[in-house]
């Protein structure tokens, strides 16, 4: 099946990002990956903690991760924080097959922002080979966080919030989907973590909304200003 | 000897379960024991007689004297500014007022704990000199509190207590002389079981009087009275073997001195919810405690029960322990924190517990109705809501998502019976005589149900395009039904609906066309394939998913804390949505899911009655009506917000539509979400307050908001 809009294109603070129906943000000029609250081993913490959860959602997102790694030409990956979800997370089978992984992208250069979940789950294990750095991480026009802070001189990409937007249409219809929030001098990625939730965002917050489903983004025609000096 | 004491409000739930577990186990300890089941209001006493003997026999004990019971209506002066829909009813505020001053003690008994709150906020506000004499009572007010309330009605100290089923039970409250109760009363047994709360003695009159809050329910009034004076008592059925108590109980059992699972097989199936439990569930529940799930889907890092080197099965971890005493039990409510008042070292005084969605959509400032006080939101932390006392008017009054209870087949039918008469011009109570104006309104514009047609109303709004239909068999049926057509038309076209049920019927609304004439065939109706089709149905919506919130709870999948647990715990929950659908993507057999689906069949579509219902659908005339108007009947169902949807329609064209609706919204008039006309019809129940005069008869400028 054909998709109209994989991605979508978009001019931000002078630069061009693409912003991908996976859920993912990339930055052509800087050949970059940019992923946002992927939460390795939140499934195994659970079962750490006696709740089963069943095996798969790590392989789920290196899977989905690959794809993308294939199909874009990627320098760097950067993880917007929230790489590994709990101490728990540090499962044998886990931190394995995370190695694994690492060692058939060698050439990969990857960083990882410090999220919150970070800080109590500890810096990936040093053979992963992937560069810690505490926020912000400035490249270029961006500041590159985990948590939504605004910055003084560059535009904040983060995660953390997980977004989401609720769709209203006529005939009481809703629909809840992921979507990107791009504001003038803050942007928000979806999680990109498939045992992850996600949060609803107000519309009158004067975000750009882009949702995405059925394997596309769907751009949202920007709302007029409702609260002016909200706006991030 | 054992006394199990209001058998018929344990019997049918997963409580009873436990109970049955409880009993078993005892059994075990003492095969001689003698156990009494008591019980005032029970339809089927046969089968409540087995559940709690099993597997031995018993003797059925009625007493002879039929016990008096008056039921009654307090009926508003006149029905013309009587609303249709609504739930607060604060209209008949004052009858009540004047009905609690004229007897020593009353109970104002509520359908759901904000009703209360607000009930008991409007009462002080009529007659502030009761402060002290009138007392709030639900479930989940601070046990202190509640020992409060309870010890002042024994001794005859309160002039009257505004509560929910959470007084339905339990001591004897001797001096309690009225009972009212606000709204539906739902049930016949549940009628009789409040009315029981006054006049509590043998020989004396139970009396309640029942307060409808909009017209139907005088209908209902008028039913109630006809359906208990010929003692149409509901049946109640024991839950058949609930995987999830099972799992719980298996836990516990380790807990408590380990257990052998051939021994425990043995005993679990003296339970008669377990009676016919077979190994293979049996193993299922064995590897599930041990390895989370079949050997084949084993997850090795967890353990919550192991056998030791004797072969007794035990909790290993000291954590896992007291995470299971936490939980067990199998009340579900979702995420709550306690309210507790903000003192310095978080000393204050506790007052219950709320939700925690409701808190999150306060800021600090805000405030709203607890325990029958206005507080004030100081700050949350460590899954403590802290407050303070406030004054002031404008208060938010919590929600809490407690389940709604569907009227029961035998009321309804003594409404339809009600309606039958009085489509053949038979007004025969002071109920009926009050609503007839409305009633011809209905009759006019539509028809009325009967027992012997299926009314249905088709209308076009600017919404959309509407279907109404009345088959008067509960919430639970309605939905159950309302899916299943909607499957079965969306079989036929890509369709997407938006459901509304009510116990009386429901409605089917589309944004796109669709041509109600057509397809309202008795096929629709057909019984031909009715479980696949409400599999299906159920598959493409939501409900399996939300049912799932109680069975992860109790089966342990999902904890909800520990009191007073700090802020990091949370990284450890998540959602019992994420929870399903984790399974449904990485272990689809997963029994939990299984019984997840069943319950959903059996008790929110309640599959069943939903059978019964679709073959007495069959035997009916269809009578359908293009209606210009909303009609009073349709319209409770136009204004009711919660909603569900099926679609069988690409999610790609669903957004589509969607956008492009925003993109024209955002058009002159910026963004409005939910702009509609049927929004303005909903605050019927509120009605706008007119901005306060001052005494020269200017308005009032508000006054600024304080910066933030």
């Amino acid at each position: 099946m054909s998709r109209m809009n994989p991605y979508q294109p978009i001019e931000l603070a002078g630069s061009t990002l693409w912003l991908l129906a996976e859920k993912a943000v990339y930055w052509p000029e800087q050949q970059a990956l940019l992923i946002a609250d992927i939460h390795f081993g939140k499934a195994a913490a659970y079962r750490r903690l006696g709740q089963p959860v069943p095996h798969g959602t790590t392989d789920t997102n290196l899977r989905q991760l690959d794809d993308l790694l294939a199909r874009y030409a990627c320098r760097q990956l950067i993880f917007l924080g929230d790489f590994l979800h709990a101490p728990e997370s540090r499962a044998p089978s886990t931190l394995a097959r995370l190695a694994e992984w690492r060692a058939q992208h060698a050439q990969l250069e990857v960083t990882l922002v410090r999220g919150n979940h970070d800080r109590r789950a500890g810096d990936p294990p040093r053979e992963l080979d992937i560069s810690v750095v505490s926020e912000p991480l400035l490249l270029g026009p961006y500041a590159l966080q985990h948590e939504p802070d605004p910055h003084p001189t560059h535009h904040v990409l983060a995660g953390h919030v997980h977004p989401a937007f609720q769709l209203h249409g006529r005939g009481r219809q809703r629909l809840r989907l992921p979507c990107f929030c791009i504001g003038a001098r803050l942007s928000l990625l979806p999680a990109f973590g498939n045992f992850t939730g996600t949060m609803t965002v107000a519309a009158e917050d004067n975000w750009q909304i882009y949702v995405i489903g059925d394997g596309e983004v769907w751009p949202l025609r920007r709302p007029a200003p409702v609260r002016p000096g909200i706006c991030p | 000897m054992l006394v199990v004491d209001e058998w018929h409000e344990l019997l049918g739930n997963k409580r009873g379960v436990q109970l049955q577990l409880a009993l078993a186990r005892l059994r075990q300890w003492m095969p001689e024991l003698i156990v009494w089941g008591l019980s005032a209001t029970l339809g089927n006493q046969a089968h409540a007689l087995e559940v709690l003997l099993h597997p031995g026999r018993g003797k059925l004990v009625q007493g002879r004297v039929d016990k008096d019971l008056r039921v009654d209506t307090l009926l508003p002066p006149s029905i013309e500014r009587f609303p249709w829909a609504g739930h607060l009813g604060l209209r008949m505020l004052p009858q009540v007022v004047e009905q609690i001053d004229s007897s020593a003690t009353t109970l104002v008994f509520t359908n759901t704990r904000s009703q209360s709150e607000i009930w008991y906020q409007a009462i002080l506000g009529a007659r502030p000199d009761w402060a002290g004499l009138i007392a709030l009572h639900h479930g989940s007010l601070a046990r202190e509190v509640r020992d409060w309330v309870e010890l002042g009605l024994k001794q005859g100290a309160l002039k009257a207590v505004v509560c929910t089923s959470s007084l339905d039970l339990g001591v004897d409250f001797l001096p309690v002389e009225r009972v009212l109760q606000i709204g539906s009363p739902k049930g016949v047994a549940r009628l009789m079981q409040r009315a029981g709360r006054s006049g509590h003695a043998p020989g004396r009159t139970s009396r309640v009087t029942l307060v409808p809050t909009h017209s139907v329910e005088v209908v209902e009034a008028a039913a109630a009275q006809i359906a208990i004076a010929e003692r149409r008592i509901e049946a109640r059925s024991a839950p058949q073997r609930p995987l999830d108590v099972l799992v719980q109980h298996l836990v516990s059992m380790a807990l408590g001195g380990g257990f052998r699972p051939e021994e425990l097989f043995d005993e679990v199936r003296q339970a008669w919810s377990y009676r016919d439990l077979t190994d293979d569930h049996w193993q299922w529940a064995l590897a599930f405690v041990r390895h989370g799930g079949h050997s084949l889907t084993a997850y090795p890092d967890y353990q919550r029960v192991e056998p030791d080197d004797t072969g007794l099965w035990k909790v290993p971890s000291r954590r896992v322990a007291l995470r299971h005493r936490m939980s067990i039990g199998t009340i579900v409510s979702d995420a709550s924190l306690t309210v507790k008042f903000w003192a310095k070292g978080g000393s204050g005084r506790s007052l219950g517990t709320i939700e925690e969605g409701f808190i999150a959509r306060l800021r600090p400032g805000d405030n709203f109705l607890f325990g029958g006080r206005l507080l004030e939101l100081v700050r949350v932390e460590n899954m403590t809501a802290y407050v303070s006392r406030a004054t002031g008017k404008k208060a938010a009054v919590p929600r809490w998502n407690g389940g709604r209870m569907p009227l029961s087949s035998e009321l309804a039918d003594a409404v339809v019976e009600q309606l039958g008469a009085a489509s053949r011009g038979r007004f025969e109570s002071d109920e009926m005589r009050l609503v007839e104006p409305l009633l011809r309104v209905q009759m006019d514009w539509s028809a009325l149900p009967t027992e012997t047609t299926l009314l249905a109303e088709v209308m076009k709004s600017r919404e959309g395009w509407h279907l109404f239909l009345y088959p008067f068999a509960g919430r639970h049926v309605h939905l159950g039904l309302a899916s299943l057509l909607a499957w079965r038309m969306g079989q036929q076209q890509p369709l997407t609906f938006s459901i509304a049920v009510n116990d009386y019927g429901f409605e089917l609304l589309s944004a796109t066309e669709v041509d109600w004439l057509k397809w309202l065939t008795p096929e629709l109706f057909s019984q031909n394939n009715l479980l696949q089709d409400v599999l299906a149905s159920l598959n493409a919506g939501e409900l399996a998913r939300r049912r799932f919130r109680e069975i992860a709870r109790i089966a342990g999948l999902v904890f909800s804390g520990y009191p007073g647990a700090q802020k990091s715990a949370r990284q450890l929950q998540a959602s019992s949505g994420l929870f399903f659908d984790v399974f449904r993507q990485y272990d689809p057999a997963n029994l939990l899911l299984t019984q997840a689906e069943e319950e959903v069949l059996r008790q929110e579509l309640e599959v069943e009655r939903l059978e019964q219902t679709m073959s007495r659908l069959q035997g009916r005339q269809l009578d359908i009506h293009q209606v210009k108007r909303t009609t009073p009947l349709a319209f409770p169902l136009m204004v009711e917000r919660f909603r569900e949807s099926m679609s069988s329609e690409k999610l790609a064209d669903r957004i589509r539509r969607m956008v492009a609706e925003l993109d024209k919204a955002a058009g002159p008039g910026g963004y409005q979400p939910e702009a509609n006309a049927s929004i303005m019809v909903e605050r019927e129940t509120a009605p706008k307050r007119k901005p306060r005069q001052t005494k020269d008869g200017t308005p009032r400028l508000r006054k600024p908001k304080r910066a933030p």
